[in-house]
């Protein structure tokens, strides 16, 4: 289907009128059609411009003339198509555009084809005020750059900037309140993570499923960190509750984690862990290094934390029996 | 583990189509790279690595191989050293806040110098010369006393002829000296330096003959740079024996760079000297922000020029002669454009992984204040914001 030209379109776009007295914040209506607000008069009073007192044009006249004739003339709300004029118009069809001749005639040119359709959409963005390379959406009528999509994504707001992972990392990383110094830190620990040769993971300590392969985790750090954390993160606790398996014993039960909270888990073990592990050198980035290898020995199966979840996920498997404890006994 | 350099992130994407800084970057072209990220040679990432041109917070280990972007202000550097080769030679202070690429001006500056076959001789860190962590020792026979610092001498001595091994080697002496050595005469300047980074003792008069030799006609041009400017332009840490400070100029390289700088002493066979101030963590010097914000406004073409405060004692007048020079290259942030070159550089590195887009750039660049290209890159890489 090729695009219809409207050039009912284009000659009224020429004609002064008045602005309408309500600006309308619907963008996506194209600014070539003219638009009046409803509480507009269109009566005498109206200011007129120089060239409006004109005949009308093509449609216009052929309205009219139908109008008088008693037919169904072209919808002059609609903008009629020149083809449908040609139709008409015996005379102006032999000098139409060679494009229309051959529509006309049947044999329609490729009109969608990927070059045709990128140099129309670099004129569209040249026309509305852009480059040809950068195309302007409507959107940008109007404004500097594009509006924002709607809904806001989650990071749009300053506060929340950071990936969540990143943020909750940083948290609890942070020693005495001094959050820019864990940022440090944090950054540190992405671009060691970024530099250091890609892990070799262990297939006893799987990683988690739908992980990218190894090779592709050191240009994305972010996501090192949250398969290394996710994939050492405990499913459960173990609530001891003091004195429920009779005799004075505490009793066991397995207690399931949130998202976060098994994050946290994670992070805390991988934090004991490293600083159990010795400095390679000096500066002040050495707590930031010894936590990136520790990172990295959780991706390549090497690190403690691994026995850590093991073990909780045992307790909890062997406990489960005490999943139906409530406090005044147990429920059958 | 602290002054480690790396060089190379094996990780990151190597990006195509990188062009090359060769001899012709001010030359034979120049507009047309400005904005882009070129490569080091190999030889010339040798050199800069032994005249400690990369710093270690410089974030070169992020990428597969150093590269340089191009700014507009670096292609009219490159222009200026090309000039001098032939005419006067080239005196230049580089000043700009904190983290708009002076250290890095520096560093193409010498690579222009090494890939156009010059010798350079680089303080990489102005502080170590004067924070009174070396050895010194009063020259006999100088008035005002200048006092040597034979370890530093004799390693920076080590440096240039690492450095600038290749030209060194092929040069022979041709001048007769005096020296507490035995020397033969046909040996290399190379091994000239070799003798003098062996022995402390008598490394600033193995200077002092390397720098006559280098001197002498039909030599090569010489670029002599200095990072940190602050902190020789004030009194250093060492101690006359009357226990007054020793004042940094009466240091015998700092001295010999001042000489220079201030045009007293010129280069005999063309050249440049290079001196950038250093605007974190830097002492302040009264004279030396007096000098250079007359020197800008002088440039600028302002009707006021800033006068010196009356009520002020601080002023230095050795620092103000010192300072003698014609040029200030006042740093600013990046443009749009350089901007967003640097971040496409970033993007195709793999670094990056954002799509970079006018909307992208413009958002960084203001975010850095105005385009200072430290921000864009902590922003950008380094997270923080």
């Amino acid at each position: 289907m090729s695009p219809r030209l409207n050039l009912f379109g284009a000659s009224r776009s020429l004609v002064i009128r008045a602005r309408p007295s309500i600006t309308s914040h619907q963008s996506w209506i194209l600014p070539v059609v003219s638009r009046r607000g409803f509480a507009d008069e269109k009566g005498p009073n109206a200011p007129k411009g120089p060239n409006e007192n004109a005949l009308g044009h093509v449609s216009e006249e052929a309205a009219d003339m139908s109008n008088i004739m008693g037919e169904t003339g072209p919808d002059l709300g609609q903008g009629t198509p020149v083809q449908d004029i040609l139709k008409r118009d015996k005379e102006g069809r032999g000098k139409a555009p060679e494009v229309i001749k051959e529509e006309m005639d049947g044999n329609k040119a490729d009109s969608t084809s990927f070059a045709n359709l990128l140099s129309l959409g670099q004129l569209e963005s040249i026309a509305a005020g852009g480059h040809g390379t950068d195309p302007v959406t409507v959107d940008t009528v109007g404004h500097k750059y594009a509006l924002p999509d709607l809904p806001l994504p989650k990071n749009a707001n300053f506060k929340y900037r950071y990936d969540p992972i990143v943020a909750q990392v940083t948290n609890l990383l942070m020693k005495d309140g001094k959050l820019s110094v864990a940022q440090r830190n944090m950054s540190f620990i992405l671009n060691h993570l970024r530099t250091a040769p890609p892990p070799v993971p262990n297939p006893v300590r799987p990683l988690l499923p739908g992980a990218p392969p190894p090779t592709h985790l050191p240009l994305n750090p972010i996501g090192y960190l949250t398969v290394a954390i996710d994939s050492v993160a405990p499913l459960l606790r173990i609530r001891s509750q003091r004195g429920a398996a009779g005799g004075g014993a505490a009793l066991q039960i397995p207690v399931p984690l949130g998202l976060r909270q098994r994050r946290r888990q994670a992070v805390q073990w991988i934090l004991d862990a490293a600083n159990k592990r010795k400095s390679r050198g000096s500066g002040k980035n050495q707590f930031a290094l010894r936590v990136a290898d520790e990172i990295i020995n959780v991706v390549e199966g090497k690190s403690s934390v691994w026995e850590k979840r093991q073990l909780v996920h045992k307790t909890g498997t062997s406990a489960r029996a005490n999943l139906n404890y409530k406090p005044g006994g147990f429920r059958r | 583990m602290r002054k480690r350099i790396v060089l190379s992130n094996t990780n990151a994407l190597e990006v195509q189509g990188l062009r090359e800084l060769d001899a012709g970057l001010g030359e034979t072209n120049g507009e047309e790279v400005i904005g882009q990220v070129v490569g080091l040679m190999g030889s010339t990432v040798d050199s800069l690595r032994a005249v400690e041109a990369f710093k270690t917070a410089q974030g070169w280990g992020l990428f597969r191989r150093p590269g340089l972007l191009v700014r507009e202000e670096s292609v009219a550097l490159s222009r200026k050293l090309i000039m001098s080769e032939e005419g006067e030679m080239l005196r230049l202070v580089i000043d700009g806040e904190r983290g708009t690429g002076k250290s890095l001006i520096l560093l193409h500056a010498m690579a222009t110098a090494f890939v156009r076959g010059w010798v350079v001789l680089n303080i990489p860190e102005a502080q170590e010369v004067t924070n009174a962590m070396n050895d010194y020792a009063p020259l006999p026979g100088t008035t005002p006393t200048l006092f040597s610092q034979p370890t530093y001498t004799a390693n920076w001595l080590s440096q240039i002829n690492k450095a600038n091994t290749t030209l060194l080697q092929d040069m022979e002496l041709s001048l007769t000296h005096n020296l507490p050595i035995p020397l033969q005469s046909n040996i290399s300047l190379s091994r000239l330096c070799e003798l003098g980074a062996r022995d402390p003792d008598v490394a600033w008069p193995v200077f002092q003959a390397f720098w006559a030799e280098l001197m002498a006609k039909g030599r090569p041009p010489v670029l002599l740079a200095l990072d940190g400017l602050n902190n020789v332009m004030r009194e250093s840490m060492y101690r006359a024996p009357d226990t007054s400070f020793v004042h940094a100029h009466d240091l015998a390289i700092v001295n010999h760079f001042v000489g220079y700088l201030s045009g007293e002493r010129k280069l005999g066979n063309g050249g440049a000297v290079i001196a950038a101030t250093n605007r974190s963590h830097a002492p302040k010097s009264k004279s030396l922000d007096l000098v250079l914000t007359q020197l800008e406004e002088r440039q600028l073409g302002e009707e006021e020029i800033t006068e010196k405060d009356p009520f002020e004692k601080g002023y230095d007048g050795r620092v103000e002669w010192a300072l003698g020079v014609k040029d200030v290259l006042k740093l600013k942030g990046l443009s749009k454009k350089e901007a967003r070159g640097l971040m496409e550089y970033w993007a195709k590195s793999g670094v990056l992984r954002k799509r970079v887009d006018e909307e992208e750039v413009a958002e960084k660049w203001a975010l850095a204040g105005n385009g200072v290209v430290g921000e864009i890159e902590r922003g950008a890489l380094r997270m923080r914001i």
